[in-house]
C-alpha cells in the first residue's frame, strides 16, 4: 500500500508543481479568464497519457523500451524549455504589473497556445509512465484470487494528495505579495527545471541516445533511500535523484548557473526601473510582456 | 511555434517507429512468455532462457518494497529493457525483442543497487528479429558477446595457467601433463585476439623451431617440451629454478593479458577476419601437428581454434543470415563436418595424440578445414555489405 501510495505521490507531485505555480500566477495577476486553457491543457494530457497507456497495455502493440524512453525524455526536455520560457517571462511580465497596466498586458495576449502547452507538457511528461502504472494496478484489482484494489487505492490516494499538495502550495503562494511571488516561484521553479532537464538526460542515457548510463557522479542511495519518503518528497518535487550519472550533474548545475542569472538580472531590472522612476510607467509596451517564440 | 511543431514530429516519429508486438494472453507453456516473481530479496523468473524473438517478461512484484525489473547485455552494463514502478501487489510487462545471446535478468527491490541479477540465455530461433535494416543492433550485439567470450575465456585460462604453473613447480609433472593440453584450449579459443599482443605473443607462445636469431625459448612450448622430452635427442632437463622462472614469467604473461582483454571492443570486421584466422591457424599448425611438436596434444588446440571461430561466426549469424543466407548456410555445413571429423578421434574428456592420425585422417581434416575456410573468407565481405 505504502510503496503504490509513494509512486503515485511522487509522480503526481512531478505534474502538479508547475500547474499549481503556473495557476496561482494567473490568479495573482488577475486573468482567471485564462485558467479554463490550462485545465484544457491539462486535461488533454490525462486523456491522452490514460488512453496512450491503455492502448499500450491492452492493445497489440506496445512501444519499445527506448521508444518510451526516449518520448519520456524528450517530453522533459522540451518542458524545460518552455518553463524556462515562462520563468524569464513571469520575471518580465512582473516589471510591467507593478505598474499597472494589467489591461494592457490582458491585450497583448500572450500565444494562445503557451500557457496550455507548458500545462500540457508539465503533466504529461510524467502521464505516460503513471498511466502504465495505472493501468497494472486496474489490472492487479480485476484480478481473481486474493488480489484486492489495494494497490490501485494507493496510487490513486498518492495522486490525491499530490493534488492536495499542489493546491496548499497555490494557496500559500497566493498570500505572498506580488514581487516576493516572483521571485520564490520563479527560482523554486528554476530548480524543479533544473531537476527536470537531469531527468530527462537520464531517459536518454537509457534509451542509449546519449552516453555514459553507468558513470556515476555521486551515489547517496544509502542515506536516502529512493523507496523511502523522503527520497520520494525529494524526487516529487526536485527530481533528485540519489544516484546520479555525471552528465546528469553536469546538466543540472549548468542549467541553474546559466538560467539563474538571468533571472536575476531580470528581476533587478524591475526593482531598479521601477523604484526612482514610478512615473515612466506609460511607456511600458506590450511587448515587454515577451513573445514565447 | 517551431519549437512545439519539432517536439509533436519527434513525439510521432518514436511513436511510429518504436512500437514492439504487444503478446496476447500467454498461451500455457508459451517459451516466450516469461512469468518473473519479484519479492523484496528474490528474483524468480520463469525459464532461464528463451528462444529468440519478441520475449515477454510478465513481472509481478509480490514484495513490499516498489521494484524494478531489467534485461542487461551480457557486459551487465546495457540496458536492453526495463520496468520501473512495479508496485507492490502490481504486475507489469516488459516485452523485448532480443536476439540470440547471452543477457542478465535483475530485479531491484526499492530500486537500489546493483538488482538481484541471474544470467539469461536466448537462444537462436531462427527468427528475424529486430527491424530490417537495423545492422547496427546485430553488430552491437556480435561485438558484446564476442568481447563477453574473450573475457571468459581469459578467466578460464588465468585460473588453469595458474593451476598449471603451480603443478610444474611443485614438480608434479603427471598433472602439469593433464593441465597442459586442457590450459592452452582456452587460449587457442582467442588465439587471434592473444596474438594481437606482440610483446606477449613471442614470450608466450613461440615454437622452438621459429625462434629468430637471439630470441630467448621461453612460455607454453618451453615447459611443454620439458615435461615431454621423449622426442628431444640429447635434452638435459632444466633445474627446478629454471622451471620456476619460465613458469613464473607465463603466469605473469597471462596476467597481462587477462588485464588487456577487460576492456577490448570488436568491430564485425575484427570478428570476422578473427574468425578467418583461426582457421589459417588450424591450417598452418595445427592440421600439421607442428603446433605441439613435444606434447602431441595438438588436436585440443585444433578444437580450441574450431570454437574460437564458431562463436565468432555465430555472434555475425544474424546479420550473415540477413544478407547471405546461402553463405551462411554453407559454413553451418562445413563447421558441423569438421566437428565430427574431430569428434571421430575424441578420447575421453580430451583427444588422442597427433602421432595417432593415419595420413588418411590427417588429410581429411585438413581437406575439411580447406572446405571450411573458403566460405568462412567470404563472410566480412558479405557482413559489411
Amino acid at each position: 500500500m505504502l510503496g503504490n501510495f509513494l509512486i503515485g505521490l511522487r509522480e503526481g507531485l512531478e505534474a502538479s508543481l508547475v500547474v499549481s505555480i503556473l495557476i496561482a500566477y494567473l490568479v495573482k495577476t488577475n486573468r482567471r479568464a485564462l485558467l479554463p486553457r490550462i485545465w484544457a491543457g491539462v486535461g488533454l494530457a490525462i486523456v491522452v497519457s490514460l488512453a496512450f497507456g491503455a492502448v499500450l497495455t491492452y492493445g497489440p502493440k506496445g512501444l519499445t523500451f527506448e521508444a518510451q524512453e526516449l518520448i519520456g525524455g524528450s517530453l522533459s526536455i522540451v518542458a524545460v524549455g518552455m518553463v524556462t520560457w515562462m520563468i524569464l517571462w513571469m520575471a518580465t511580465a512582473g516589471r510591467t504589473l507593478a505598474r499597472g497596466l494589467r489591461s494592457q498586458v490582458d491585450a497583448a495576449g500572450e500565444s494562445w497556445w503557451a500557457l496550455p502547452l507548458v500545462g500540457t507538457l508539465s503533466v504529461g511528461r510524467e502521464g505516460l509512465e503513471t498511466a502504465l502504472f495505472i493501468w497494472a494496478a486496474t489490472r492487479a484489482a480485476g484480478r481473481d484470487g486474493q488480489s484486492t484494489t489495494q494497490p490501485l487505492l494507493g496510487a490513486l490516494l498518492g495522486l490525491a494528495v499530490a493534488v492536495v499538495v499542489g493546491w496548499l502550495i497555490y494557496r500559500g503562494t497566493l498570500r505572498v505579495n506580488l514581487s516576493k511571488f516572483f521571485a520564490w516561484t520563479g527560482g523554486f521553479l528554476v530548480i524543479i527545471a533544473a531537476g527536470v532537464l537531469a531527468y530527462g538526460i537520464h531517459d536518454l542515457q537509457e534509451a542509449r541516445f546519449l552516453p555514459g548510463l553507468n558513470t556515476l557522479a555521486y551515489d547517496v542511495s544509502d542515506v536516502i533511500a529512493p523507496s523511502s519518503v523522503l527520497g520520494t518528497l525529494l524526487k516529487g518535487v526536485f527530481n533528485f535523484s540519489p544516484a546520479a550519472t555525471v552528465l546528469e550533474t553536469i546538466a543540472w548545475w549548468t542549467y541553474v548557473l546559466v538560467v539563474t542569472p538571468l533571472f536575476v538580472s531580470r528581476l533587478r531590472r524591475y526593482h531598479t526601473s521601477v523604484t526612482p522612476t514610478p512615473a515612466t510607467t506609460a511607456s511600458a509596451t506590450p511587448q515587454a510582456v515577451g513573445d514565447p517564440s | 511555434m517551431i519549437r512545439k511543431t519539432t517536439a509533436l514530429l519527434a513525439v510521432g516519429a518514436f511513436a511510429l517507429t518504436g512500437c514492439t508486438e504487444n503478446n496476447a494472453a500467454p498461451a500455457a507453456g508459451d517459451a516466450r512468455h516469461l512469468a518473473v516473481t519479484a519479492t523484496d530479496d528474490s528474483c524468480q523468473v520463469a525459464a532461464a532462457t528463451a528462444p529468440s524473438g519478441t520475449v515477454t517478461f510478465s513481472v509481478t512484484n509480490s514484495g513490499n518494497k516498489v521494484n524494478e525489473f531489467y534485461v542487461l547485455g551480457s557486459d551487465g552494463l546495457r540496458i536492453i529493457g526495463e520496468v520501473e514502478n512495479i508496485g507492490p501487489g502490481l504486475s507489469r510487462d516488459l516485452v523485448l525483442s532480443l536476439a540470440p545471446g547471452e543477457y542478465f535478468s535483475a530485479c531491484k527491490p526499492g530500486m537500489v543497487g546493483e538488482g538481484i541479477r541471474a544470467p539469461f540465455s536466448v537462444i537462436d530461433s531462427g527468427e528475424q528479429v529486430g527491424p530490417a535494416g537495423d545492422d547496427k543492433q546485430f553488430v552491437d550485439q556480435a561485438s558484446t558477446a564476442y568481447a563477453g567470450y574473450v573475457k571468459d575465456q581469459t578467466d578460464q585460462l588465468l585460473a588453469k595457467t595458474q593451476k598449471f604453473v603451480t603443478a610444474v613447480k611443485a614438480g608434479k609433472d603427471d598433472e602439469a601433463r593433464t593441465l597442459y593440453p586442457d590450459a592452452r584450449m582456452h587460449w587457442e579459443r582467442i588465439e587471434t585476439v592473444a596474438e594481437s599482443f606482440g610483446d606477449l605473443d613471442p614470450r608466450m607462445d613461440a615454437r622452438e623451431a621459429d625462434l629468430e636469431k637471439g630470441q630467448a625459448f621461453t612460455g607454453w612450448h618451453r615447459l611443454e617440451k620439458d615435461l615431454w622430452p621423449a622426442r628431444a635427442t640429447g635434452y638435459t632437463a632444466m633445474t627446478s629454478a629454471e622451471r620456476a622462472k619460465i613458469a613464473d614469467t607465463l603466469l605473469a604473461d597471462t596476467k597481462t593479458l587477462h588485464q588487456r582483454t577487460r576492456t577490448m571492443s570488436f568491430t564485425a570486421d575484427e570478428i570476422s577476419n578473427g574468425a578467418k584466422g583461426l582457421l589459417d591457424e588450424v591450417a598452418a599448425g595445427k592440421v600439421t601437428g607442428e603446433e605441439e611438436y613435444w606434447s602431441r596434444t595438438d588436436l585440443y588446440d585444433f578444437q580450441g581454434n574450431i570454437d574460437g571461430a564458431r562463436v565468432a561466426w555465430e555472434g555475425l549469424r544474424p546479420l550473415l543470415k540477413k544478407k547471405d543466407a546461402t553463405l551462411d548456410g554453407q559454413i553451418d555445413k562445413e563447421f558441423a563436418n569438421l566437428q565430427q571429423l574431430l569428434d571421430a578421434q575424441k578420447q575421453g574428456a580430451g583427444f588422442v595424440t597427433y602421432d595417432k592420425l593415419s595420413k588418411e585422417q590427417v588429410k581429411d581434416l585438413s581437406d575439411a578445414v580447406n572446405a571450411l575456410s573458403e566460405p568462412l573468407s567470404k563472410m566480412t565481405a558479405a557482413v559489411l555489405k
